[in-house]
């Protein structure tokens, strides 16, 4: 009596789709404080490593090696962000961007610690490892109809899911807080913000650790998802891929880059038949956006349209 | 209750201003006049935290205060109104001005908000609306009052009058002065000269970075140099 329709494939998808999700959400909130960081690709890789290294060669516990490769990510976040204040725009987005093909070449040549051009393999699967320790307690996933990979998967999916949704919570809620405020502030007009008497400096390296952070925190799910990576994972293309979340989504509302996320995640899955025209699709896309609609999909009178609200003079509340 | 000795500030290897004394007294209005170029923006810039000087000290209330950011500067009183106004031009009316108590953590101000509304009324009519639609006039109204929010003991204002009708350009004089009547002193840089002098109690005129002249502003108003040169009157 196996539950047939629980597809281990499609919940497949669905992970990454929420991995992408949580990528989304990361440039969005550097994107808050009006910085484009490209290098969120870099702070990923960069969660997925340390948490890889850390489980396959340390003994670590896996919850412990997600939240060490979230701490190393946001430091590295403060260790680019702090230099990064003096760029703005394309520089920054440059210099970002840049950080990331380091960090890629680092854990290429690195072959001791990283395993070179052929990554790591063997990191413990989050759902393998759940249900090792639950048949260890006596549980069968076939007692409530579920195959062991369909478990597998499935557990995956909602561990990603949780998480996303805890992600997409917290920053949704930070939006309408005292560093909200300020984060929109500093989108706005930095001389403003700063005669209002917000510490500009701190609030923009903030934003930038936490979107490094949060790339870390999505790279490390991505490494015990999928159990293995390699350089291959954290390219120039992903970079360019959490980008277009933001552009294709739109980049003024926190729901923007989360649609945008799932639904270039979901699409060419769904049209298994473009998918290897992906790039082209891409293109197209974005091209059709700036013509069209070059806030994105998603902005905030949008959202507030569609939730009732009356939209306040152009502006609105949560327009963070 | 300002202080400022010797203050030198240079972009590059240009500098803008070559050391300056001036003073603010508690509870006066002083202003700094001069034409383009003289150096009076970079001076409140460098005062107020956005520049660093090169040489030179600031002092307000005894403290040294020279290479503070302007965010500590806010939670010590010191409070600029930027040249140009700096509205937050997607943020309500309402909204700009709690950004302008977002250092405050006493629970007064929403009571604060609603007096500021009161003196400002046209805020009040329009405090729903964005910041950037209002007028020259109503955004310089909302750029003081968020600055008075933020509860200073010294106002740094930075060309108030700019591009601004001269009717409006009254009113906002009227209310600086009715602001300094309350208690507040206030550091004024202006290009309108017979305004800036009208209304504050002493006066330095700027020329290419040094102060070359300086007075009670009744005095300077009649001085016949000043005439000459800032005032549009004829060499008798």
């Amino acid at each position: 009596m196996a539950v047939d329709w629980l597809n281990p494939y499609h919940l497949q998808v669905a992970s990454f789709v929420l991995i992408n999700t949580l990528l989304g959400v990361s440039i969005y909130v550097t994107l808050a404080t009006g910085q484009l960081s490209l290098g969120n690709a870099g702070f990923m890789s960069i969660g997925a490593y340390t948490t890889a290294i850390l489980t396959t060669r340390h003994g670590f516990p896996m919850p412990a090696g997600i939240v060490a490769g979230s701490v190393v990510a946001a430091l590295a976040g403060i260790a680019v962000g702090i230099p990064s204040l003096r760029l703005t725009g394309v520089y920054l987005a440059i210099a970002t961007l840049g950080f990331g093909e380091v960090v890629r070449v680092v854990f290429v040549n690195w072959e001791s610690l990283t395993g070179g051009a052929v990554g790591i393999a063997a990191i413990p699967q989050m759902g393998r490892e759940l249900l090792a320790s639950l048949r260890d307690a006596g549980f069968a996933p076939e007692s409530i109809g579920l195959r062991g990979n369909q478990f597998i998967s499935l557990s995956v999916f909602l561990i990603l899911f949780a998480s996303t949704l805890c992600a997409i919570g917290f920053f949704f809620r930070l939006g309408s807080s005292r560093v909200g405020r300020a984060y929109a502030a500093v989108r706005m007009d930095e001389r403003a913000a700063e005669a209002a008497g917000i510490d500009t400096t701190y609030y923009k390296v903030l934003a930038f650790t936490q979107g490094a952070m949060l790339s870390g925190f999505a790279g490390a799910l991505f490494a015990h998802a999928t159990s293995y990576i390699s350089p291959a994972d954290f390219t120039y293309h992903r970079a360019v891929e959490i980008l277009v979340f933001a552009v294709f989504g739109g980049s003024e509302h926190l729901l923007g880059p989360v649609f945008g996320a799932m639904l270039l995640t979901a699409l060419p899955e769904l049209l298994r038949s473009v998918s290897d025209y992906r790039y082209i699709v891409y293109g197209i896309l974005l091209i059709a956006m700036m013509v069209f609609r070059p806030q994105g999909l998603i902005d905030p009178p949008l959202v507030n349209r569609l939730a009732g609200k009356k939209a306040a003079g152009g502006g609105s509340r949560d327009a963070a | 209750m300002l202080e400022v000795r010797g203050l030198e500030t240079a972009y590059g290897s240009i500098r803008a201003i070559k050391g300056i004394d001036l003073a603010v007294p508690e509870g006066r209005i002083v202003c700094i006049i001069g034409a383009n170029g003289a150096g009076k923006t970079t001076l409140l810039k460098t005062i107020s935290g956005l520049l660093r000087p090169a040489a030179g000290t600031v002092t307000f209330l005894g403290e040294d205060i020279t290479a503070l950011s302007p965010a500590q500067l806010v939670r010590r009183g010191i409070v600029l109104v930027p040249e140009g106004r700096a509205i937050l031009s997607r943020m309500t009316v309402l909204e700009n001005l709690e950004m302008g108590a977002y250092q405050r953590r006493d629970g007064r101000v929403r009571e604060d908000i609603e007096a500021t509304m009161e003196r400002f009324p046209v805020l009040k009519e329009r405090r729903n609306l964005a910041g950037g639609s209002l007028s020259g006039g109503e955004q310089q109204m909302l750029a003081i009052g968020r600055a008075l929010l933020a509860k200073p003991n010294l106002l740094l204002l930075d060309e108030p009058s700019l591009g601004l009708a001269p009717l409006i350009v009254s009113r906002v004089f009227r209310i600086i002065r009715e602001i300094n009547r309350e208690g507040m002193t206030v550091l004024l840089v202006e290009q309108n000269v017979r305004q800036a002098l009208k209304v504050s109690d002493y006066a330095y005129v700027l020329e290419t970075g040094k102060i070359v002249h300086e007075g009670p502003s009744p005095e300077l108003l009649d001085d016949p140099k000043i005439k000459e040169s800032y005032l549009g009157g004829r060499r008798p």
